[in-house]
C-alpha cells in the first residue's frame, strides 16, 4: 500500500496557500458588517484590588457609546477560559467581569461604541474606586501562611486549595523513589527556572459577535476550539447550545493562546446588550499584557543511577505560576512531568507539583503544553547525570531511553490521561533519529573541541517525546459528500489555525477516494456543519481528525463502489477506486462522474455522504533527537546557534513540507524561549516589555541553519501510519543549546532565557572558582 | 496606535522647509526617513503640531567627495538614505562596517544619515561613527549656515546641537589617513537591535609602526555616544600590542557611565565595553596596511 500512495506522503501545495500568500484569505476581521460596534476594555491599574464602586454615567453619556458593562450588570457565572473537553479539568475561577481585579490589566469594564476611538475615550470616563489589596508578586510566596488570597470568593469551584492559593496539585509515584535514590551509586540534584513566554501570534485575539435573523448568537472568532467555544459560551452565558453558532475563519496563529475563550464572552455580552454586531480585538499591547503566556516554573530534579549508567530513580518537583486564573493549570503542569519522565526507563519515578495563583500575568496553554519546561530541566539533567557516570550523553541516552513495546506508566497516573489506561509504545523511530541526527551534526567529530580564541564552539543534544492528542480524551466527526463533477465537500470540525491541517485532511480524503486534492472542497471549524471536534490542540488534528476523515472517506468510497458494482454488474469485492474511476479486475470501468450523476439523477437516487467519527485511548508519541551547534563568545557572553538538526519520527509524513514547516517553526519559537524571549514583570506586577521592540523573538536574521530529518516509524494506530508533529520540536532548543554551551565553555545554565548577561556572569563565576 | 492629528507640509526646497519650520517654531518637527519619528508619533510620545517632510527635497540627497579643513572626506546630503550611504561607504571602512548594523535593510531603505545623526540616539551606530571620526554637520536656518564638529554635536540623550529653526543639511566624514586601520564591533540582543554596547576604533600608526593617533568611542554606555579620551591618550606613541590594548580597553570601560535596563545591567555593559574596545583595537591594528 505504502508505495502506491498518490496524494498522501507527497508535498502537496497547501489548499489555502495561494489565497493566503496573495492576501485573499479572510480572517475574522476581514469582512464588513453593517452597524458594527467596537469594544474596548477598561483595565485594572492594580495587581490586586476590590472594586468599591464604579460610575459609568459619564461614559454612557458620551455620544456614540451604545453600552457599558461592569460586574454590576453582567451575569456572574464562574467559568474557565481553558478550551478543554467537558467538564474542564481547570478551575472555574473566572467571571465575564468581577468585583475584584487580580492582576494589572484585569478587565474592569467594557464599552461598545460606534468607533474604537469613542469606545477608548469612554473607558477613560469610567470612575472606579478601588480598595487596593496586598498582592502575591513572587510565586514562591503564594502558599505562605498569611499570603493574600486571590480567590477568596465562594462561587468559584474546582480550585485545589483556595486557602493557600493552590489552583491544582499533583502527587504521583511509581515504585519507591526514596529507596531508589538511597540505593543509587550516584545521585544528581538540580534546580531549574523557566520564564513567561508569549505566543506572539501574528493575528491577535479577535471576535465579532452578532445575533442573526433567527436570534442566534454568531461568534466569528479567531479560535483553536470552535466546538468547545460554543459549549463554553452557552454555559457561561446561560443560553442553549443550539443558539450559538461559532465560525472559525482563517486564523493567524494560535500556539495555544487561542485554546481559550478570551475575547468571546465580552463581545457576546455586548452584542446581547446592544442588539448590534460587536467586535472586540486585542491590541498588541493587550496581547503582551492580558492574553496568555507559557507558565513560569521552578523545577527540581533528583536522579539516582547505578555505576553502569542505568537509572534507578527519577524525581521531579515543580512549582508553577499560573497567574491570577487557573486556566490549564493542572494539565499543563501535568505534561511537565508526563512527557519527559517516561522518556527514561526507571523503576522508581515520582512527580510532585503545586500550581499556584499569583497577581501576575495569566499563564495558559502554549505549544508544547508544559513539556518545554519539563524537557529543559530533564534534558540538561540527563547531560549532567551522563557526565557524573562518565558517559557520553548520547550513549547515556541510548542506554536509558524508552523503547518500542514499553509501557508509559506516567500516562495513566497524572495529567490529562489521569485514571486511564497506560499507553504502550507501538512504534518508535528514536534510535534512528539519534543515529541520523548525530551523523548530520557531526557529533563525534565536534564534541569536546571548543577551539582556540575567545569564541568557542560546542554541540549539545536533547531527545524528546510528545503525544498525538490527549490519550482517551479526543473526539472528532467529519462528513463528506460527492457532487456531480466527482468533487467532494469535506466538512471537519477541526481548526486549521495556520498549521496546514486542512491540506493534510484533504490529502487523506483524496487518497482514499482516488481523486486529486483539487477535487476536495474543505470547510473546517464551523459548528453549524455536521461535524464535531475537540479542536486544534495537543497535536491532535492529523492523528485524530485524520483518522476520522479516513473513516468518512472510506464510508463514501464503499457507497461509490456499491453504486459502481450495480452499474458495471460486478461484485463490489473486486472493484478498485483509482484516478477518478472505479475499475474491475476484468477491465470494465466507470468514472466517478458517471457514478455521481447516476446517484443524484438516475434510477435509485441517493446522495453519497460518508461519515466518520473517531475517538481513541491511544496517544502515540512522536520522537525527536535534536542536535545544536553553538558559538559562545567568552568575552561578551553572546551565544549564536550555528545549526539545529532535528531528526523527527512522525510515523508517516502525510505531507513532508507541512511536517518540516511545523518543525522549523517550533525550532524558531524554541530558540526564542532558550535565548531571548521573556515577558519581564516589574516589582509591582507590571509587564515591562509589552512590544516587539522589547520582547525579542527569533527573526529570520537570527536563525541558524536548519536541517530537518523526517523518520517514519509507522504507527499502527495512526492514519497511514502517522503520528503528530506540531508541538514536539519546541521542547528541544532550550536543553540542547544549554548542553551545547556546556560543551563549548563548561558552564551549566539552568535558567531561561540564556541571555549574554547570564552567560558572562556564569563564565566569571567559573573563572573565580 | 495612531498619531495625534498634525499639520503636514512637504516643501520642495530647503528654503521652503525653513519657512515652514519658522512658522511652527518649537511645535514643528522635521520628518526624514520616519524610522524613529513615526514610531514616536504612533506611540504618542511625540505630538508635534506640524510635520515638515523633507522627502521631496532632491537637493538633500547626494554623496560627494569634499575636503573640510584640509582633510579629504565624503559629504552626504542629510536626506541620503542609509542604503545609499552603505553603497558608497567603502572608502571609510568604519562607516562601511558600522552601517550594516543599523536595523534591517528595510529600515535602511527609508532611514537617512541626517535623521540618524539628528536623532542622536546614544546607542545608534551612525552617530558613533560620526563622533569617532570627528565629522562635521552643517545646519541651515533662515539666518544662515553653521558647521558643527561632531565632538561638539551631541549634548545629551537624543539631544543634538540643532536649534528648533535649523535643518541638518549635510554630514561630512573624513577618509582615513595612510597607515590607518578601523574597526566597529557591537553587542545587541539580536541582529538589528539597538546596541547594548558598540565600540568604534580608528588607529593610525606612524612610519615607525608606533601609534600616532587612536580614536576610540563607545555607544550605549552613556547619555550620548562618548569618546574614551584617556584611553586614546594612553596609546599615543606606544607600540601596538596586547599590553597597550589591554590598558586602553580598561581605561575606556572605566570612563563609561552605563545605566541598566531590561535588556542588560550596567555591569554587563561595562564588562562588554572593555572586551569590545580590546577586540576592536586588535582588529583595527590587523587592518593597518591592508587598506593601504
Ligand atoms: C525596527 C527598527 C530598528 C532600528 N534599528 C536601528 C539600529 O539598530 N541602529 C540605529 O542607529 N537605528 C536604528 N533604527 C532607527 C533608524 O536608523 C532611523 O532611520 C534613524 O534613527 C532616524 O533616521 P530617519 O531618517 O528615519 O529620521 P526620522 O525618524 O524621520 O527623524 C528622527 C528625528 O530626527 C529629526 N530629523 C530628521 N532629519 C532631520 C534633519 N535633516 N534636520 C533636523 N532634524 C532632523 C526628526 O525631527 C526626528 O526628531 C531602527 C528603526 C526601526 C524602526
Amino acid at each position: 500500500m505504502k508505495s502506491q500512495l498518490s496524494v498522501v506522503g507527497h508535498r502537496a501545495r497547501r489548499v489555502d496557500g495561494v489565497k493566503l500568500a496573495t492576501g485573499r484569505g479572510t480572517f475574522t476581521d476581514d469582512i464588513h458588517i453593517r452597524g458594527l460596534l467596537h469594544a474596548k476594555l477598561l483595565k485594572s491599574p492594580h495587581a490586586h484590588a476590590r472594586i468599591i464602586s464604579i460610575d459609568t454615567s459619564e461614559a454612557e453619556a458620551l455620544p456614540g457609546v451604545r453600552a457599558v458593562i461592569t460586574h454590576e450588570n453582567v451575569p456572574r457565572i464562574p467559568y474557565t477560559s481553558a478550551g478543554q473537553s467537558w467538564p474542564e479539568p481547570s478551575p472555574y475561577d473566572m467571571y465575564v467581569l468581577d468585583r475584584k481585579v487580580r492582576f494589572i490589566g484585569d478587565a474592569v469594564a467594557a464599552v461598545a461604541a460606534e468607533t474604537p476611538e469613542i469606545a477608548e475615550r469612554a473607558t477613560q470616563l469610567i470612575r472606579v474606586e478601588y480598595e487596593p489589596l496586598p498582592a502575591v508578586l513572587d510565586f514562591h510566596d503564594a502558599m505562605n501562611d498569611g499570603a493574600p488570597l486571590i480567590h477568596d470568593e465562594t462561587e468559584s469551584y474546582g480550585i485545589y486549595d483556595p486557602a493557600h492559593n493552590v489552583a491544582a496539585h499533583i502527587d504521583v509515584e511509581h515504585g519507591d523513589v526514596a529507596r531508589g535514590l538511597a540505593e543509587a551509586d550516584i545521585v544528581v540534584e538540580n534546580e531549574f527556572f523557566v520564564q513567561y513566554q508569549q505566543h506572539t501570534c501574528l493575528e491577535p485575539h479577535v471576535t465579532i459577535a452578532l445575533f442573526d435573523e433567527d436570534r442566534r448568537l454568531v461568534l466569528r472568532t479567531s479560535t483553536q476550539i470552535p466546538y468547545h467555544c460554543r459549549r463554553m459560551i452557552a454555559f457561561a452565558l446561560e443560553i442553549p447550545v443550539k443558539d450559538v453558532h461559532v465560525i472559525k475563519p482563517r486564523v493567524g496563529g494560535g500556539f495555544g493562546n487561542k485554546q481559550e475563550v478570551v475575547t468571546e464572552p465580552i463581545s457576546a455580552v455586548l452584542a446581547m446588550r446592544t442588539g448590534r454586531p460587536v467586535k472586540l480585538e486585542y491590541t498588541r499591547l493587550e496581547e503582551f499584557t492580558i492574553a496568555r503566556n507559557r507558565h513560569p516554573q521552578h523545577i527540581r530534579l533528583s536522579t539516582g543511577i547505578r555505576r553502569d549508567g542505568t537509572i534507578l530513580a527519577n524525581s521531579l518537583n515543580v512549582l508553577t505560576n499560573t497567574g491570577p486564573y487557573g486556566t490549564h493549570a493542572l494539565t499543563v503542569t501535568g505534561n511537565t512531568g508526563t512527557k519527559p519522565l517516561p522518556l527514561y526507563r526507571s523503576p522508581n519515578v515520582k512527580f510532585y507539583a503545586d500550581i499556584v495563583y499569583t497577581n501576575l500575568p495569566i499563564a495558559g496553554a502554549f505549544r508544547g503544553y508544559g513539556a518545554p519546561q519539563g524537557f529543559f530541566a530533564m534534558e540538561v539533567q540527563m547531560d549532567e547525570v551522563a557526565e557524573a557516570a562518565g558517559m557520553d550523553p548520547l550513549e547515556f541516552r541510548k542506554l536509558n531511553h524508552i523503547r518500542q513495546g514499553d509501557t508509559d506508566l506516567m500516562s495513566a497516573a497524572a495529567g490529562e490521561g489521569a485514571g486511564k489506561k497506560a499507553r504502550v509504545i507501538h512504534s518508535s523511530g528514536l534510535p534512528e533519529c539519534i543515529e541520523r541526527g548525530a551523523a548530520a551534526i557531526g557529533w563525534h567529530e565536534k564534541r569536546g573541541k571548543p577551539g582556540d580564541g575567545p569564541i568557542k564552539r560546542g554541540v549539545g543534544m536533547a531527545i524528546l517525546m510528545q503525544g498525538s492528542g490527549v490519550a482517551g480524551d479526543e473526539l472528532a466527526a467529519a462528513t463528506i459528500r460527492m457532487n456531480e463533477d466527482a468533487s467532494f465537500n469535506l466538512h471537519v470540525g477541526s481548526a486549521d489555525i495556520g498549521t496546514g491541517s486542512d491540506t493534510t485532511l484533504c490529502q487523506i480524503a483524496a487518497e482514499v477516494l482516488g481523486v486529486s486534492i483539487e477535487d476536495i472542497v474543505i470547510r473546517s471549524g464551523n459548528t453549524d456543519d455536521i461535524t464535531f471536534d475537540y479542536g486544534a490542540y495537543a497535536s491532535s488534528t492529523a492523528y485524530i481528525t485524520g483518522t476520522c476523515v479516513l473513516k468518512a472517506a472510506e464510508d463514501a468510497r464503499n457507497q461509490i463502489v456499491n453504486q459502481a458494482a450495480r452499474m458495471l454488474q460486478e461484485d463490489p469485492e473486486g472493484l478498485l477506486v483509482h484516478e477518478g474511476a472505479v475499475r474491475s479486475l476484468s477491465g470494465k470501468s466507470v468514472t466517478l462522474q458517471e457514478i455521481a450523476l447516476e446517484c443524484l439523477y438516475g434510477e435509485d437516487k441517493t446522495v453519497v455522504i460518508g461519515k466518520g467519527t473517531h475517538a481513541t485511548k491511544e496517544s502515540p508519541p512522536p520522537f525527536v533527537a535534536m542536535f545544536v551547534e553553538v558559538e559562545v563568545d567568552t568575552e561578551t557572553g553572546q551565544v549564536r546557534p550555528v545549526e539545529v538538526v532535528s531528526a523527527v519520527d512522525v510515523g508517516k509524513a502525510l505531507n513532508p513540507d507541512i511536517c518540516e514547516g511545523q518543525v522549523e517553526g517550533a525550532v524558531a519559537q524554541g530558540l526564542g524561549y532558550a535565548l531571548t524571549e521573556e515577558i519581564q514583570v516589574g516589582p509591582d506586577g507590571q509587564v515591562l516589555n509589552p512590544s516587539f521592540m522589547d520582547y525579542k523573538i527569533f527573526c529570520a536574521a537570527d536563525m541558524p541553519r536548519l536541517t530537518t530529518i523526517l523518520v517514519e516509524a509507522e504507527e499502527p494506530t495512526g492514519p497511514f501510519g502517522a503520528k503528530s508533529v506540531a508541538e514536539i520540536a519546541i521542547n528541544g532548543p532550550a536543553p540542547a543549546v544549554s548542553n551545547a554551551i556546556y560543551d563549548a565553555v563548561g558552564i551549566r545554565l539552568h535558567s531561561l532565557p540564556m541571555t549574554a548577561e547570564k552567560v558572562l556572569a556564569a563564565l566569571e563565576e567559573k573563572q573565580q572558582s | 496606535m495612531k498619531p495625534a492629528p498634525f499639520v503636514y507640509r512637504d516643501p520642495a526646497t530647503v528654503a521652503e522647509a525653513l519657512e515652514a519650520l519658522a512658522e511652527y517654531g518649537d511645535e514643528g518637527k522635521i520628518l526624514a526617513g520616519g524610522q524613529s519619528l513615526v514610531p514616536l508619533l504612533n506611540m504618542r510620545l511625540a505630538q508635534p503640531q506640524a510635520l515638515i517632510d523633507l522627502n521631496r527635497i532632491a537637493d538633500l540627497q547626494y554623496v560627494e567627495e569634499r575636503s573640510h579643513n584640509g582633510a579629504a572626506g565624503l559629504a552626504f546630503g542629510a536626506m541620503t538614505r542609509q542604503t545609499a550611504v552603505e553603497e558608497h561607504a567603502e572608502p571609510i571602512p568604519l562607516l562601511h562596517e558600522a552601517i550594516s548594523w543599523v536595523g534591517h535593510p528595510q529600515i535602511r531603505n527609508r532611514g537617512t544619515i541626517g535623521g540618524s545623526i539628528a536623532h542622536a540616539d546614544p546607542a545608534a551606530e551612525l552617530p558613533l561613527v560620526f563622533l569617532t571620526l570627528n565629522g562635521a554637520a552643517t545646519m541651515q536656518s533662515r539666518s544662515g549656515e553653521r558647521v558643527v564638529p561632531a565632538e561638539e554635536f551631541f549634548l545629551f540623550t537624543c539631544t543634538p546641537d540643532v536649534e528648533p529653526d535649523e535643518i541638518v543639511t549635510d554630514v561630512w566624514l573624513p577618509l582615513p589617513l595612510p597607515r590607518t586601520g578601523q574597526a566597529f564591533l557591537e553587542v545587541a540582543r539580536r541582529h538589528g537591535d539597538f546596541a547594548l554596547v558598540a565600540a568604534a576604533v580608528s588607529l593610525t600608526l606612524d612610519p615607525n609602526g608606533m601609534i600616532a593617533d587612536a580614536r576610540i568611542a563607545l555607544g550605549g554606555t552613556a547619555p550620548t555616544p562618548m569618546r574614551a579620551v584617556r584611553a586614546e591618550a594612553s596609546l599615543k606613541g606606544l607600540a601596538p600590542g596586547e599590553d597597550a590594548f589591554d590598558e586602553a580597553a580598561h581605561q575606556a570601560a572605566d570612563a563609561t557611565e552605563p545605566t541598566g535596563d531590561i535588556h542588560a545591567d550596567a555591569e554587563y555593559r561595562r564588562d562588554v565595553a572593555a572586551a569590545l574596545v580590546h577586540r576592536a583595537l586588535q582588529t583595527a591594528h590587523e587592518r593597518v596596511g591592508v587598506a593601504a
